[in-house]
């Protein structure tokens, strides 16, 4: 908290309705990542904080989108280096360093080593992972492996049995991805998995890939919201509705983005489209200016109003937040985005 | 850490809480020097130390029904720079929502905090350091806790007074889960349902017990609580020395029996004290401000009967 990264004067936010979106994203957004890059290689959650998996995984993503000299793409490659020194044997990453357990940041690591580091002599080789030749076919192997705690036989007897303790209803067969092993399937890592599986090419999947994508899928599916739109994954306790939030509706959307004329795709971005004006956060918007662009829905400008979030709490040092906008505003959103392209 | 300073004591031999109700009809009331006055009486140690405030930020708040209010939160910061606090951190990791400017944002936190870069910790993604749980009540054993919590040096618990779809209600002991990060456990802490709520709550508050609590019961909530349930109006705020206390005191001033409630009996054994005798009342009498809270069919139990008894 006391590593308020401000920008020099020379560097100062573009100001004014007009400003094309990539003069935000060049002053600000890539100046602010390569600082905030700690000497190990890796990016705190917050400028001057202690690196960890999922920030050091949206920084590079982010960057890849940026103009490179010769001193930024050294800046790649440690990062890549520090995200690769990471990995624990059984092929999963821990959020923080020194954790002996894997959990749902091994999706975006996937994504990022998929992204930045390409498999050009081999299964996710690259110089900055040399020594670490099979990180990525490992990483795919733990998510494939990586089962959520419900769903299994005994608790599926305990929803027959105990009916009136079904106070989610939710079809536990359809299984997604958890936040830490053996717990439950939540909209947001299954969201992530579902997203770096796509992005992935399925010719470096591990066997049974694809029928947890079409589970995932599913689930998802199952978990939205009775009006569109996710929360966190309980679209109803109680017997009553859940209220959709924008960060998870668009982790979903984006990771739905295949199935884009469904009614569910569709009544959800219609929410999106409502709530907009009403967003408070960066990082909700960056991720609902995302999904709608993704979508081909018109979105204002995100630059402009990102200055102004920007003017009243630095993003609150957040970089995965600075980021997301990055990639928002970049090239780099191809890691999220795959419809689009394809629909020219 | 501040829990060093807090043995594991059974409660026969832990000397008597002390509880304060205060009347707060309106968030427009005078709230910092109603709260500075209140903590003056109880002679804190906070001279020189760093104070950390754990609000109630569950979620998207703007008009103000689910959060502990920010004028409470601002109150609560004023007067313990004002009793001598070198430092005093607001911060949480709220449960559901991701986007924690978002959160604060909606209620308007930053007209009442100045820059949240420098005063508010987005505890879902601070710096964490692996603690032992000192209990074992869940087969948790130890969690990955955020350094502004750890390195505080007096923890203040800062919940608004709610029922809870889940816990029966959610106050000054339930609210310590906001400070279990979602960077390392999600977007919510599922690990702690796994672990079976009221389980985790003693072993998160037997590790980190907060050393104080300031309750929001200006306005409550009552029914399907912690989000979707219906504001209720109860006008006190509710402070004190022991959050075992002070949590029983808050139960018993929404009609509830705090013997019924699972954490709060098990939490008595080791955390504080539950008994009306041991607990020193300051200000109101529960009483006079009892305002009866609507609780889900499920926690029907919970509910005190015409005579003074439980339900059965």
């Amino acid at each position: 908290m006391d590593a308020v990264v401000k920008l020099a004067p020379g560097e100062e936010a573009p100001r004014g309705e007009n400003r094309p979106q990539s003069s935000w994203l060049e002053r600000f957004c890539f100046p602010f990542l390569f600082q905030t890059q700690n000497p190990d290689g890796g990016w705190g959650h917050r400028a001057g904080a202690c690196s960890a998996v999922e920030p050091t995984c949206w920084a590079l993503l982010a960057l890849a989108g940026a103009p490179r000299s010769g001193e930024q793409e050294a800046a790649l490659g440690r990062g890549l280096s520090w995200l690769c020194s990471q990995q624990l044997p059984d092929g999963s990453w821990p959020a923080f360093p020194g954790q002996a357990q894997g959990c749902w940041v091994t999706s975006l690591a996937c994504l990022a080593l998929h992204v930045l580091a390409p498999p050009t002599a081999g299964l996710g080789w690259s110089p900055a992972c040399a020594g670490k030749p099979d990180a990525l076919a490992r990483g795919l192997g733990w998510l494939s492996r990586s089962w959520p705690g419900e769903g299994g036989l005994w608790w599926r007897l305990r929803e027959k049995l105990l009916p009136n303790q079904n106070i989610v209803r939710q079809n536990s067969a359809l299984r997604g991805w958890s936040w830490t092993p053996g717990t439950s399937s939540w909209v947001e890592p299954t969201s992530y998995a579902l997203i770096a599986l796509r992005k992935i090419p399925a010719e470096l999947h591990p066997r049974g890939v694809a029928k947890r994508r079409r589970l995932g899928e599913a689930m998802l599916y199952d978990r939205m919201c009775p009006g569109g739109g996710w929360n966190c994954g309980n679209p109803r306790v109680y017997g009553v509705a859940g209220e959709p939030a924008v960060g998870a509706t668009a982790w979903a959307l984006l990771a739905l983005q295949d199935y884009s004329e469904q009614a569910e795709n569709q009544r959800s971005l219609d929410w999106l489209e409502r709530s907009y004006a009403a967003i408070h956060g960066p990082g909700s918007l960056v991720l609902a200016s995302l999904c709608l662009e993704t979508y081909a829905r018109s979105v204002p400008p995100l630059s402009v109003a990102l200055e102004r979030l920007y003017d009243a709490n630095q993003f609150l040092q957040n970089v995965a937040v600075v980021a997301w906008a990055a990639i928002a505003l970049s090239p780099a959103r191809a890691a999220l985005q795959w419809t689009l392209a394809a629909r020219g | 850490m501040s829990s060093a300073s807090h043995p594991l004591q059974p409660s026969f031999s832990r000397p008597s809480a002390r509880v304060a109700i205060r009347r707060a009809e309106s968030y427009d009331a005078d709230l910092s020097a109603l709260l500075f006055e209140t903590l003056r009486e109880f002679d804190l140690p906070v001279r020189g130390k760093t104070v950390f405030l754990k609000p109630n930020f569950v979620g998207l708040d703007p008009l103000g029904l689910i959060n502990t209010h920010p004028v409470v939160v601002a109150a609560a910061r004023e007067s313990f720079l004002r009793l001598g606090a070198q430092r005093v951190l607001v911060g949480d990791g709220p449960a559901l929502e991701r986007d924690t400017e978002a959160v604060v944002e909606s209620m308007g936190l930053r007209e009442y905090l100045g820059d949240l870069a420098q005063t508010f910790v987005d505890l879902n993604v601070d710096d964490v350091h692996r603690v032992r749980l000192r209990t074992r009540a869940s087969s948790l054993k130890a969690l990955d806790l955020p350094q502004a919590v750890l390195t505080a040096d007096f923890i203040v618990s800062m919940p608004k007074l709610k029922t809870h779809h889940w816990a029966g209600v959610t106050l000054s002991l339930k609210n310590m889960f906001g400070i279990v990060p979602g960077s390392c456990y999600g977007w919510p802490k599922n690990i702690l349902h796994w672990a079976g709520i009221n389980r985790a709550l003693l072993d998160i508050n037997s590790t980190v017990r907060p050393d104080f609590a300031i309750v929001d019961g200006v306005v409550g909530m009552e029914g399907n609580g912690p989000i979707q349930g219906t504001p209720k109006p109860c006008g006190v705020l509710v402070v004190g020395d022991d959050p075992v206390a002070v949590d029983a005191t808050c139960a018993r001033i929404m009609d509830l029996v705090p013997e019924r409630i699972g954490y709060l009996k098990q939490a008595a054994i080791l955390l504080g004290h539950l008994r009306e005798e041991k607990i020193q009342q300051l200000g109101e009498s529960v009483d006079t401000v009892r305002t009866p809270f609507a609780v889900l069919e499920a926690f029907r139990k919970l509910k005190r009967g015409k005579n003074g008894l439980a339900l059965d």
